[in-house]
């Protein structure tokens, strides 16, 4: 009943998360509207990352839950698809780019069949749609940090999520590919997706987001991107890094 | 087996060494390559090692020297060790490398004090128990062959079934946690396919160089596939062309049958991390050695041309003295140019042939591009994730955007 509702595209209520005895993410509350290309903003250490991984059940929570499309994550597989950061995974693996975006078809296909036509066609698909289907039988490895995220990319797009979390795809991305890709974002969202992006360029968010959650272990403020990331919020977020700079840190992180 | 043993036409022994050794190097070859992938090669020289102390204890128990008897005890051990590793692991406290060494030296010290125990004690029975250090070809038998390939067969079943989950686990496991998958399991599976391997192998190659079968073929199959399917295969094969011949070998010149297959699996794999394509680093040095020598080359193709046109032929003291460049160098380019038929001589003063002015347009139009692409670049809209190759624009975008790139230039002249 709640899926079908108003509920939001991810929620998180109290959620508290640490690394043994350190805090990663302390009683944050936060939600991120359905069909929003919405971003988690913050410092380093700010639990950004935390965050999603817990959004997918890939970490232990202390307290507190994260809801998608208002079930948690053990229930929400098919509903949400998760882009990991892409320091987490071996390029020298002897994998092919059409391989990398077939697991996105696993779940549905069943784990150890093979892949049917239908499922085929959406790989191809997706591939087209990111613009790396010319590259499809090249190894993972031989690819620039732009093409890898955009394998990345369509991998995520051929589980046919309504949500998509992805953590920091833009990270040594050349502009073109971040350009494409943010385009290609919007879109999904123009077309009912939900999508949440942690990113750490703040003009980025702020020119090209429409919600933000601006994060540092706590929650300091989650709205539209105006308001959320106003310059007192974000002189409250970042305040051991801007502290001292006054009007020139202000416009610097503004 | 018999059919087997009889259509090879070797004596009863070695044909059964043969094809022991072939299962061997299979079952070795495929499995460990996922220990490969996963970084975790030396959990199976943990493994391995740890056999020793189960073999002996498992002779104590049954007083027997019953071959799958001791193969039972060497797979208790070999399980109790790669627990106890990813036990070890998980609490956090030390490190992968710490946790394998640890568990390595003690298993296989507790093995060498049973077995000293047992040879003081119990002498008349346990002759042959050392065998598991260095292993033992000629000790097989047509039952171990059974046994061997029906593990063989049965963990290579497993594998083929599972080998869609088991990729994205290991290429990548948050993402394969993130659509649900069992990766702590799967895990615990690659680990038991080692344990399987070791079992299979230890007897033979021993516990000591056990490790080698697990890695040599992957590497060297590593070097030549890149899709996960075709290298295990290649890996198969690799280690079933290494055990096989290296435990002939061994027998027809009275050595010993571990070290032999793995010094002929080293000699393989070395082979293809230096000379594989792509990937060997002999042929990645060529290849850069090639580049460099050409992109000097083009360089002095082009100081050619400059001095053309800024007024009468240079001599190569000249070009020298304009360039920088150092005279060997600038020698040996301009010896590659005479070869190419790109220069001709005017007694020492040097022209270029009618392809040589070819040569000379082509590159710098190829630097035009270049410099084009790197100021209007970002204008270009391109059909797809296509990025240019600095050495070879066109080739890289494609001819439309190239000629779409001169227009841009053209249209906005720099000063």
């Amino acid at each position: 009943m709640s899926a079908a509702g108003p509920s939001s595209a991810l929620e998180v209520r109290r959620l508290t998360v640490s690394y043994g005895s350190r805090p990663a993410l302390w009683d944050v509350d936060a939600s991120f509207p359905r069909g929003a290309l919405s971003a988690i903003v913050g410092p380093n250490g700010a639990g950004k990352s935390t965050l999603l991984k817990a959004a997918v059940g890939l970490l232990p929570v202390d307290a507190g839950q994260a809801l998608i499309e208002g079930q948690p994550a053990s229930a929400a597989l098919d509903r949400v698809s998760y882009v990991p950061q892409r320091d987490a995974v071996d390029w020298d693996f002897p994998i092919t780019v059409r391989e990398v975006v077939e697991m996105g078809r696993y779940r549905s296909a069943g784990w150890v069949r093979r892949l049917r036509p239908p499922d085929r066609e959406i790989v191809g698909e997706c591939l087209e749609r990111v613009g790396m289907a010319p590259f499809a039988g090249r190894q993972i490895g031989r690819l620039s940090g732009g093409q890898r995220q955009r394998v990345f990319i369509a991998r995520a797009l051929a589980q046919r999520a309504p949500v998509m979390l992805l953590d920091e795809p833009f990270a040594g991305v050349d502009a073109r590919s971040e350009s494409a890709l943010l385009d290609l974002l919007r879109e999904l969202c123009e077309q009912g997706g939900s999508i949440v992006v942690v990113h750490h360029d703040i003009g980025i968010v702020r020119a090209r987001f429409d919600w933000a959650l601006l994060l540092n272990v706590r929650a300091v403020s989650c709205g539209p991107v105006a308001e959320s990331l106003a310059v007192a919020k974000l002189r409250q977020a970042y305040a051991g890094i801007a502290e001292g700079m006054g009007e020139e840190a202000a416009a610097w992180i503004g | 087996m018999d059919w087997l043993i009889e259509l090879l036409p070797l004596s009863y022994t070695n044909a059964v060494v043969l094809i022991g050794s072939v299962t061997i190097g299979i079952t070795a070859g495929v499995l460990g390559s996922f220990a490969v992938l996963r970084e975790r090669s030396l959990v199976g020289d943990a493994i391995a090692h740890a056999t020793l102390p189960g073999v002996v204890i498992a002779f104590i128990a049954s007083g027997a020297k019953d071959a799958s008897t001791l193969a039972v005890g060497a797979a208790l051990a070999g399980v109790a060790a790669a627990l106890l590793i990813v036990g070890i692991e998980r609490t956090g406290r030390l490190r992968p490398d710490a946790a394998i060494g640890v568990v390595l030296s003690a298993f296989f010290s507790l093995g060498i004090v049973l077995l000293t125990y047992v040879a003081n004690f119990n002498n008349a029975n346990q002759a042959g128990l050392d065998q598991y250090l260095f292993g033992q070809a000629a000790g097989l038998l047509e039952g171990d062959l059974v046994a061997m390939a029906a593990l063989c067969l049965a963990s290579l079943a497993i594998v083929a079934a599972l080998l869609r989950p088991l990729r994205a686990t290991l290429f990548d496991a948050e993402f394969a946690g993130s659509i649900g998958l069992p990766v702590r399991a799967l895990e615990l599976i690659t680990m038991a396919a080692l344990v399987v391997a070791v079992i299979v192998g230890v007897r033979t190659v021993g516990a000591i160089l056990m490790v080698a079968m697990l890695i040599v073929p992957a590497v060297t199959a590593r070097q030549f596939c890149d899709r996960l399917p075709t290298m295990l295969v290649a890996a198969g094969a690799t280690g079933a062309v290494v055990g096989g011949s290296g435990a002939l070998i061994s027998e027809s010149a009275a050595l010993p049958t571990g070290p032999v297959v793995v010094l002929v699996g080293s000699g393989a794999a070395v082979c293809a991390l230096l000379f594989a394509p792509r990937r060997g680093v002999a042929w990645n040095a060529r290849r850069l050695i090639r580049d460099r020598r050409r992109a000097v080359t083009e360089g002095v193709l082009v100081d050619v041309e400059t001095a053309l046109h800024a007024g009468p032929p240079p001599t190569s003291t000249e070009l020298m003295l304009a360039s920088g460049r150092p005279r060997r160098a600038l020698r040996r380019a301009l010896r590659d140019l005479d070869r190419a038929g790109i220069l001709e001589r005017d007694g020492d003063r040097i022209l270029l042939s009618e392809a040589g002015a070819a040569a000379a347009h082509a590159v710098l139009e190829r630097r035009d591009l270049w410099h084009a692409w790197l100021e209007y670049g970002w204008k270009l809209e391109l059909p797809d994730a296509r990025e240019p190759d600095p050495s070879d624009l066109r080739g890289g975008l494609g001819d439309a955007a190239v000629e779409r790139l001169r227009a841009l230039a053209a249209s906005e002249p720099t000063q």
